[in-house]
């Protein structure tokens, strides 16, 4: 009898971790309200014409056009502060935060208060960061009173969680050898750690920092929604009041903004990358670099001038008092069945709503960076195409690349503010928000992994007769498709984030709860929505995390090249 | 060298920049004056230039408007010493006195002391009574709001509607004027709003009555105050009650600031008036103990 001959392994959708993750977005789907009529019904599309159709013309008086000018510097100068205050912090935790077993201490066991010191400052990094900065700006506003101080401290201390992150994964990568051989000689770890890691490290740490001016100001022009100063105050209130002109101004004015400080910190970052070390080799190197901070210290004076800070009644004992006074009243946590009742499905809501706003997102982004991506395939392979139709990919491609960057210029909650007037209050108007922002992060992802991917397996298809299209589904996606689901996953831990605030514009989850525990002064029950989003934010980032290792491994196993380091990459957004 | 000079120059240029802002932050002695952001910030603001040069006269010191877009914000506000006379809702009210212990209700209007909330609904709604509502889309004005949010939610329950359970989705506009727009337009099946705003949004006419109906009125019960810190001057306290208690429509110039206030014209006011709505706020879970 002759045996059977082995069965084929089923495609992936149908095995079970293809079954898992359809079965969690259906569920997903469900949970956030996922409904398909609010787009393409016959309503649907009326309702979302007649809003759009009330964007034009912007309104541009010129009294409108004077007023704008204050909220909007207003939000480059938060942006700009807050990120000064978060390099200030991140900078100490960062040090404290890299791995004392990875860094210096070759043959020797760090302290126990090193390890203290260590564990201390992951910890207080992990907690600062996984609360996303529009909460700590409602809490600051509680605490502190509104204003833009408020703002400076979210952006700063959810900054600082992030950046003091990034900052010790950059000392860990940096090469070991030069250390070891300090401390071989004898240096002590501090002074090893300060000549041989720290100006290794430096051009990168700026490169980051630079990067990161544009994520905060995104997130500036959004904390005027909880009185934390900069447009965002202004943007909420024309778009309540119905005053889409407005509204249509003040998106393309912070669309120029973005768009420009994006361009002009990536010509900055590519000179700092040029740069072979911060730190002065002599006196010729010093002076540009002691002007260069002499700036940086005059740009963060004026910015404070310019809000008007007021430090000195900030800093009071009196304030101090209020603002500790406010800690003090939260505890202990609310835990009444009755409240927990509500808390959990709006947990569940904003879990779902992050799933669903994600996958919408792959998907989208995928479509936009495979057309966006077409002319450079097409090139690549070397075909010949007559002027009509390369003159119609061009086009094509020219158009998904101004659709990601519309997306991914404005904030996620600004998305969510205009689709909870286009498709109605709740869930799905958050789900579709993420959905939009993230396709055009992911979507810029792709085309470059996509462009980066070589292009013979594609021309040999094309050669072969297989179609464009079929040319790219089979010969350009297998190759990066590790790489893909490794930034989507990635954002999936930006949009949990995202999504936990999505409710203060009537999107749906905790974030409607924690609005209306803060205006009622249920101190208690915010403390437990803040424990309630810190605990589901390391969840989301511990499962996702291990899903993208597993994901990346297997890739390596199957011996692809290895992209560049994730975070810096994905975080644009 | 020339680069480095290039950069100090611009230090120096931005540090004479920065400077004669900083030195005025060191202002007067100042009256500061904020109010629940219950209508656009622009028109309260509107609203108050008049009553702000009478009060700077009366008093004899600079007053400054600080509009705010946040309810609760004005009662940390007046809580941390940050503002002295804030002009509260009844419950905004009640918080600030939970809160402060000694905050002072100083006057009100005399409407304030019958006031109503509206519901309403699209012109072309099915519904009749409250009990139609159940299953509809609802919007409030402000989490913070008295007449917005806290006294139609308690009559709301008080006709066996439970907004959470009953309503399809509950949500919070933010202000009254909005609440009005949001179901002018559709995008809610009902909202509350505040009788005196309604009123006037229909004399200005920026809300069609053609498009929308009032379906219920609220019974009546105490809304509005001006308030100051409890650790305020005395003497400035009653210099200041005297001034609003001495504003009378015959003479012209307060008329203009009468009829900005929506007021005939201001009464004395005491805590006692604002029991009630703190017992609504009880027992309509908004007040935790």
């Amino acid at each position: 009898m002759t045996p059977l001959p082995p069965r084929p392994p089923l495609p992936a959708a149908l095995r079970w971790p293809g079954l898992l993750v359809a079965a969690a977005l259906a569920i997903s789907w469900r949970v956030a309200e996922g409904d398909l009529g609010a787009l393409f019904s016959r309503d649907g599309r009326r309702a979302l014409g007649d809003f759009a159709a009330g964007f034009w013309p912007p309104a541009h008086s010129p009294e409108f056009l004077g007023f704008l000018v204050r909220p909007l510097a207003d939000t480059v100068a938060i942006a700009f502060l807050g990120l000064s205050l978060a390099l200030v912090l991140a900078l100490p935790l960062s040090v404290l935060a890299t791995s004392p077993w990875r860094v210096g201490g070759v043959g020797r066991a760090p302290s126990r208060a090193r390890r203290a010191a260590w564990a201390g400052a992951r910890a207080l990094l992990t907690l600062m960061r996984s609360i996303p900065e529009l909460v700590w700006a409602l809490v600051f506003v509680r605490a502190l009173g509104l204003g833009p101080a408020a703002g400076v401290l979210a952006i700063g201390v959810g900054y600082a969680g992030i950046v003091g992150k990034v900052f010790a994964e950059i000392f860990e990568g940096a090469p070991r050898a030069p250390a070891d051989h300090l401390m071989a000689a004898g240096a002590p770890p501090r002074r090893a750690f300060a000549f041989a890691v720290l100006p290794q490290s430096a051009p990168l740490l700026v490169s980051y920092a630079l990067y990161r001016f544009d994520c905060a100001l995104r997130a500036s022009a959004v904390l005027g929604l909880v009185g934390a100063g900069g447009v965002g105050a202004q943007l909420e209130l024309s778009l309540r009041m119905l005053a889409h002109d407005e509204v249509a101004t003040m998106v393309l004015a912070l669309f120029a903004l973005v768009a420009g400080v994006d361009a002009l910190s990536r010509r900055v970052r590519r000179r700092v990358n040029a740069l072979r070390g911060l730190l002065p080799v002599g006196p010729g190197a010093l002076r540009p670099r002691l002007a260069l901070l002499l700036l940086w210290l005059a740009a963060v004076a004026c910015a404070a001038a310019w809000l008007d800070l007021p430090l000195g009644e900030l800093l009071s004992p009196a304030a101090l008092a209020s603002a500790g006074a406010f800690f003090a009243s939260t505890f202990p946590p609310a835990l009444d069945a009755a409240f927990l009742r509500t808390v959990l499905p709006a947990a569940g809501v904003t879990l779902a709503v992050s799933v669903v706003g994600t996958a919408l997102a792959a998907a989208a982004g995928l479509l936009l960076a495979w057309v966006a991506a077409l002319p450079h395939h097409a090139a690549a392979a070397g075909e010949q195409l007559r002027p009509a139709p390369r003159a119609a990919l061009a086009v094509a491609g020219a158009a998904a690349r101004a659709v990601m960057n519309l997306g991914r210029t404005l904030p996620e909650l600004l998305w969510a503010l205009l689709l909870v007037f286009a498709v109605g209050l709740g869930p799905f108007a958050g789900a579709l928000a993420l959905a939009l922002h993230t396709a055009g992060v992911l979507g810029r992802l792709h085309v470059e992994a996509l462009e980066e991917t070589p292009a013979e397996a594609f021309g040999a298809l094309r050669a072969a007769g297989a179609s464009a299209a079929g040319a790219s589904l089979f010969a350009v996606l297998p190759q990066a498709l590790p790489q893909l689901i490794a930034y989507t996953l990635y954002r999936w831990e930006v949009n949990i984030r995202a999504s936990a605030v999505l409710g203060l514009v009537g999107a749906g989850g905790l974030g409607g709860l924690l609005h209306v525990s803060l205006n009622l002064f249920h101190h208690h029950r915010t403390l437990t929505l803040l424990g309630v989003i810190l605990v589901l934010v390391v969840a989301v980032d511990l499962f996702s995390g291990a899903l993208r290792r597993r994901v990346l491994e297997g890739a390596r196993d199957a011996a692809a090249p290895a992209g560049p380091p994730l975070r810096a990459v994905v975080d644009a957004g | 060298m020339r680069r480095v000079s290039i950069a100090f120059a611009a230090v120096a240029l931005l540090a004479a920049l920065a400077l004669p802002r900083a030195a005025r932050a060191q202002g007067a002695t100042e009256l500061r004056v904020s109010a629940i952001p219950d209508e656009s910030p622009t028109e309260l603001q509107r609203k108050f230039a008049p009553l702000g040069a009478y009060l700077e006269k009366a008093v004899g010191m600079p007053v400054r408007f600080t509009p705010v877009t946040d309810y609760a914000a004005t009662v940390e506000g007046l809580a941390a010493g940050r503002l002295d006379l804030v002009w509260y809702g009844g419950f905004t009210f009640v918080q600030a006195r939970r809160r402060t212990g000694n905050a002072i209700p100083l006057v009100q209007r005399e409407e304030d002391a019958h006031f109503h909330s509206k519901i309403i609904v699209p012109a072309g709604s099915k519904a009749k009574t409250l009990a139609d509502l159940k299953g509809a889309t609802f919007a409030f004005g402000s989490v913070s709001s008295t007449s917005g949010h806290l006294m139609p939610r308690y009559h709301l329950l008080q006709n066996g509607i439970e907004p959470e359970r009953d309503f399809a989705k509950v949500a919070f506009s933010g202000a009254h004027d909005v609440t009005a727009k949001w179901v002018e337009a559709g995008k809610v099946e009902a909202g509350a709003l505040n009788e005196s705003i309604w009123q006037k949004l229909l004399d200005e006419k920026k809300v069609d009555p053609t498009k929308v109906r009032v379906l219920w009125t609220t019974p009546d019960f105490h809304d509005y105050n001006w308030t100051v810190r409890g650790d305020l001057d005395p003497k400035l306290v009653e210099k200041l009650r005297a001034a609003f208690l001495a504003l009378d429509a015959k003479n012209p110039e307060h008329a203009e600031i009468l009829k900005l206030q929506r007021a005939t014209r201001f009464i004395a006011t005491a805590p006692e008036n604002y029991r009630a709505i703190e017992q609504a706020a009880r027992s309509a879970g908004l007040i935790q103990d």
